[in-house]
């Protein structure tokens, strides 16, 4: 396994995607940051620095894009062949994936957190707003984004596993998470399942004040439940793809 | 090692139906022997690539089943230490290098990094190790699939179709290295659709047709009993009695000419010139594995059994 690992770290690391995508996460990440203190009605006190640290999250996106590329790219250029002639296992294989694209993922978070806390730190004490790291809403929204972000990578890889074909997997992907997930809040019998959306769980794991639905008869889930939700958001696709589309017919 | 001591490949009775609707593989049963070349050969289409896909496990066949060494691909323990497979010549990444490529997969089978530079050696890509292969032509992508195929020090190399897209210097040393890994022992089971291809390196040949073996055996057996004497002559009457009583058997194939089987030149000579029958053309014809082939792969298909003499219907 330890092998694998190395594998899928070596793959990722002999392309150039990884290096655009983490580009992309710190674009994001800054433009975000930005875009909240600059404006005159935007952060001017500490209790708003916790829901500011949030907006690094949207580095998921990224990192749901690289997961999924982690597995379709090898359909799409049939790198499939010899991996899976190598590793005949689908499960090792998806696993080894799932660890590595993990990694990657809290890699990305890192550095998406640390460049909102590079721009914010010092532009915000110019406005005499002082980021308190020790503040236990401030943790918990870092270290709830890190969490969000790496389990996203896992998602993108499930997703990939299940759905194979790379344009597909990245077109259906974004679009469930950036509209779909949000329109389900339109229909009113699957209205209430919206909380169990990855999106929405992901919320719930990041906020710590206030209610962060948009609508006022379905509530976002307690962090844990949030946290529970996205784990099986990151393994049911996953664990789905090894066992039956990893093993489809290889063409 | 026990599963290595014999690279044998048994394919018994292996069926493929795609969508329940195409028969791409038919009950088709052969053996592939180590320290020999057998070259899998049939038309584009004919289901050599699927065949060679259930052998190693990444297409699940339909009914049948196909071993190596005794066991089913997916249940060899480090397979690519015991299978060398090249596949389509398009499996590699192509913003990566050759070297990073193999290199991969050694990471995987636990070997040195430096065994990626060994085969790039091998197979004469040492140049190209560094460039992408994006920027490769395809007989380099072929290079680039046997090295890996190579990797691992297999005992038996599965091929598919590496001729395809080498210059004639290429297919001269992908020859004179097929003949040198069977010499050492290892099992070379190589798919073409074109004859010439291995003809000259094949010990022995599976020929497919439309997903069903027409014909399995050495190169000898399979030609043996087919040379054939064409005669011209204004007087064929006259011929055909000269003829009455040898142990022969004539077809015409046009007004004035007819193919005889079971004589030599010589003999035809001698007996017309016995019998005063005057002959426009008296030739022997070589009947070569090309022949065979395209007698036994395209139109009809012949009956299974048939011995090929009959087989053939004299189109050139």
């Amino acid at each position: 396994m330890t092998r694998l690992i190395r594998a899928e770290f070596v793959k990722l690391r002999t392309t150039q995607v990884w290096f655009w995508l983490l580009l992309g996460a710190v674009a994001v990440s800054a433009l975000l940051i930005v875009a909240q203190i600059a404006p005159s009605d935007g952060v001017r006190n500490a209790s708003d620095v916790p829901d500011m640290f949030t907006s690094s999250s949207t580095a998921y996106v990224v990192v749901f894009v690289l997961g999924v590329l982690g597995v379709t790219t090898e359909f799409r250029y049939q790198t499939i062949t010899p991996t899976v002639l190598q590793t005949p296992s689908r499960w090792a294989i998806v696993t080894a994936k799932m660890i590595t694209y993990g990694i990657v993922g809290a890699i990305y978070a890192v550095v998406a957190i640390a460049v909102q806390i590079v721009i914010a730190v010092p532009w915000l004490s110019s406005k005499n707003v002082t980021v308190d790291f020790g503040n236990d809403h401030v943790r918990h929204a870092i270290i709830g984004v890190f969490a969000v972000v790496a389990l996203f990578g896992i998602v993108g890889l499930g997703v990939g596993a299940l759905l194979r074909n790379q344009i597909v997997a990245v077109v259906v992907g974004i679009l469930f998470l950036l509209l779909l997930e949000h329109l389900l809040l339109l229909i009113p019998g699957v209205r209430h399942a919206w909380p169990y959306m990855p999106g929405a769980a992901s919320s719930a794991i990041m906020y710590t004040s206030g209610d962060k639905s948009p609508v006022d008869d379905v509530h976002l889930l307690s962090t844990w439940a949030g946290l529970v939700v996205l784990v099986l958001w990151a393994f049911v696709p996953a664990i789905v793809g090894a066992a039956f589309s990893m093993n489809r017919d290889i063409t | 090692m026990t599963q290595t001591a014999d690279g044998r490949i048994v394919v018994d009775q292996l069926t493929k139906w795609f969508g329940g609707k195409v028969l791409a593989v038919d009950r088709l049963s052969f053996t592939v022997e180590p320290g020999s070349v057998t070259g899998f050969l049939g038309p584009n289409g004919a289901g050599k690539t699927t065949t060679l896909r259930m052998v190693l496990g990444l297409v699940h066949p339909t009914a049948g089943n196909a071993t190596i060494g005794g066991l089913p691909y997916r249940q060899l323990r480090n397979p690519t230490r015991v299978v060398g497979a090249a596949l389509e010549s398009s499996s590699f990444h192509p913003a990566r290098t050759a070297r990073n490529h193999l290199r991969i997969l050694c990471i995987v089978d636990g070997l040195p990094l430096q065994r990626a530079d060994e085969v790039l050696d091998l197979v004469g890509l040492h140049e190209a190790a560094r460039r992408k292969v994006r920027t490769f032509s395809m007989g380099m992508r072929q290079r680039l699939g046997l090295a890996a195929a190579l990797l691992g020090d297999p005992h038996v190399l599965v091929l598919d179709e590496p001729a395809n897209g080498l210059d004639p210097d290429g297919i001269r040393w992908l020859r004179g290295l097929l003949r040198h890994l069977a010499g050492q022992g290892r099992t070379v089971l190589v798919s073409s659709h074109q004859l010439n291809e291995v003809q000259e390196i094949a010990d022995r040949v599976v020929i497919l047709n439309r997903g069903q073996l027409v014909r399995a055996g050495s190169i000898a057996e399979l030609t043996a009993g087919t040379d054939s004497v064409l005669v011209r002559s204004p007087n064929l009457d006259g011929l055909h009695q000269a003829l009455t009583g040898q142990p022969i058997t004539v077809e015409p194939v046009a007004p004035d000419a007819l193919r005889i089987r079971g004589l030599t030149t010589d003999q035809v000579g001698h007996l017309a010139f016995t019998a005063g029958v005057e002959l426009h053309e008296l030739s022997g014809q070589r009947f070569d594995l090309e022949d065979l082939f395209f007698a036994l792969t395209q139109g009809e298909q012949p009956a299974p059994g048939q011995p090929p003499a009959q087989v053939q219907a004299g189109q050139r």
